[in-house]
């Protein structure tokens, strides 16, 4: 979406702050921000322990890491505590400091003390708040109405539905490897989850064009723009046909082979990538002044 | 309660960008930094073409939602209006940039190397930088030249009515397309010309309630 200084605000005015040059890393903070979340979710329902170390870590490294990068005075990123009654980003600093001490309390006893009273409270508390974790940045996009595409209802479970299904796909891994988890349980959850994804996606992007002419604009930009390819490879192909196509196969076949299970787990996370830069890319502002059709 | 707000007489705005370069002369804004803009467009076909020539700044929202996203507490609303940024405490996190319908806001990431490339800063450059500070790393925007309103008004002067205390692209424009004033005073030029020639605000479907408002 090539624009020309003058259209600035007069046409069609794509976001930039949190896409292009630094705001790549706003983008990989999202897509950690999906995996590590969701991972952790997953992990509490398996049980795995190494599965809630890795998400914790790639919450506090990758998510937590990229944000502070990102920041123009990390220095100061205490600050961004101080208005949680009106500001999403507020809240999620402290959901996401809540997390990462909760977390961290809760693997110790996971480690030191399984089984308990404790451990089992610590893990329902850390699962409540890592849920809110994940739903934030979608709540943090949607309050935005400035910009139609974020404006949608939708936005924070498409993101908790994705972080899942990227958590499951994690799992499938470390249970490939380590064993200690319920393949077919795993694998079941993965294919609800997938139909599940599309259909939010669909819906997503179908309620979209209802959020005036420039929310219709992005999702054309999305199917047959210059991103289109973003969408039609990345989320669809690779996030949801080979994964569904490996998942059904393995449906008839009781489990599919360790590299086509790998590769479904690669693809599943292309898809994730590719869904949330497509969602920040395709953002759009709508004209200031009259402007021709 | 003083309310300060500012209108643009579209009818008489010529877009000759002299409000451009005053508040970047006034502010000492580096290289891509705008504070007042102007946007052009057309509409209609041969012959009968409309220019629209609409120059745009921060709005002040009175329903600011720049206010409302920030999560450090640095960009205010004052008393009078006026949207303020505290550079002390913006984290450059640039949430109210997105989130600024008019994207009137910018991220100043430092590092210019100032308007002769090579050449090193100006003398002009210099005093600026020491005059008019601005913090690398934080978002920057339109003030209302709220400098020059509160030292006008500690020396009992009448912002929109004495120049020293009023906005410099307001003082700038040659066609004086520009007002300035108070818009809680019924009685302020700024209130009677927004009543008489049915001003308006630029999207208002945002449900911001701008503080600039224009006539044509």
């Amino acid at each position: 979406m090539a624009m020309k200084s003058y259209e600035w605000m007069v046409g069609y005015t794509p976001q930039t702050e949190w896409i292009e040059r630094r705001g790549i890393l706003i983008w990989l903070a999202e897509v950690s921000n999906g995996i590590g979340g969701g991972l952790y979710l997953v992990s509490l329902y398996f049980n795995s322990l190494l599965g809630m170390l890795l998400s914790w870590l790639i919450i506090i490294l990758l998510k937590g890491g990229f944000h502070f990068a990102y920041l123009g005075k990390p220095m100061r990123f205490w600050r961004m505590a101080l208005k949680p009654r009106t500001s999403w980003l507020a809240r999620g600093f402290i959901f996401l400091t809540l997390f990462i001490l909760l977390g961290a309390i809760q693997l110790i006893l996971s480690y030191w003390l399984p089984g308990t009273a404790l451990e089992f409270a610590f893990k329902v508390i850390a699962g409540l708040i890592i849920f809110l974790v994940v739903i934030n940045t979608g709540f943090v996009m949607n309050y935005i109405n400035a910009i139609p595409f974020w404006n949608s209802a939708i936005l924070p479970i498409l993101f908790l539905s994705s972080g899942v299904l990227d958590g499951l796909g994690l799992i499938l891994t470390i249970g490939l490897f380590k064993g200690n988890i319920d393949m077919m349980a795993a694998e079941a959850g993965t294919r609800v989850l997938l139909m599940i994804n599309a259909l939010f996606i669909t819906i997503y992007l179908w309620g979209a064009t209802y959020m005036g002419p420039t929310g219709k604009r992005s999702v054309i930009e999305i199917i047959k723009g210059g991103i289109a390819p973003i969408l039609w490879v990345g989320v669809i192909l690779c996030g949801i046909i080979i994964p569904f196509a490996i998942s059904i196969s393995s449906y008839f076949i009781v489990e599919a082979s360790v590299p086509l299970l790998i590769m479904a787990v690669a693809c599943e996370m292309a898809g994730a990538v590719s869904l949330k830069y497509l969602i920040l890319k395709a953002a759009l502002y709508s004209p200031l002044i009259p402007t021709p059709p | 309660m003083v309310r300060w707000g500012m209108l643009i007489d579209l009818k008489r705005c010529i877009g000759c960008y002299s409000c451009m370069i005053a508040c970047k002369q006034d502010h000492f804004l580096p290289p891509n930094i705008f504070w007042n803009r102007v946007l052009i467009s057309e509409t209609g076909e041969y012959p009968q073409v409309i220019n629209h020539v609409y120059p745009v700044l921060c709005n002040h929202c009175k329903e600011a939602v720049c206010v409302k996203v920030c999560p450090s507490e640095a960009t205010l609303q004052r008393k009078d209006g006026i949207v303020h940024i505290d550079y002390d405490k913006c984290v450059g996190c640039r949430y109210c940039v997105i989130a600024c319908p008019y994207q009137q806001r910018t991220f100043y990431s430092g590092g210019d190397k100032g308007y002769f490339p090579g050449q090193g800063l100006t003398e002009l450059e210099l005093i600026g930088k020491k005059l008019y500070p601005l913090q690398p790393g934080t978002v920057v925007k339109c003030n209302f030249c709220e400098e020059k309103i509160d030292e006008g008004i500690c020396k009992g002067l009448k912002p929109g009515v004495d120049r020293e205390a009023t906005p410099a692209c307001v003082n700038n424009c040659p066609t004086k397309a520009r007002y300035f004033g108070d818009l809680d005073d019924t009685k302020s030029k700024l209130s009677v010309l927004i009543r008489q020639r049915k001003g308006f605000q630029l999207r208002p479907e945002f449900g911001t309630d701008p503080s600039v408002y224009y006539i044509d």
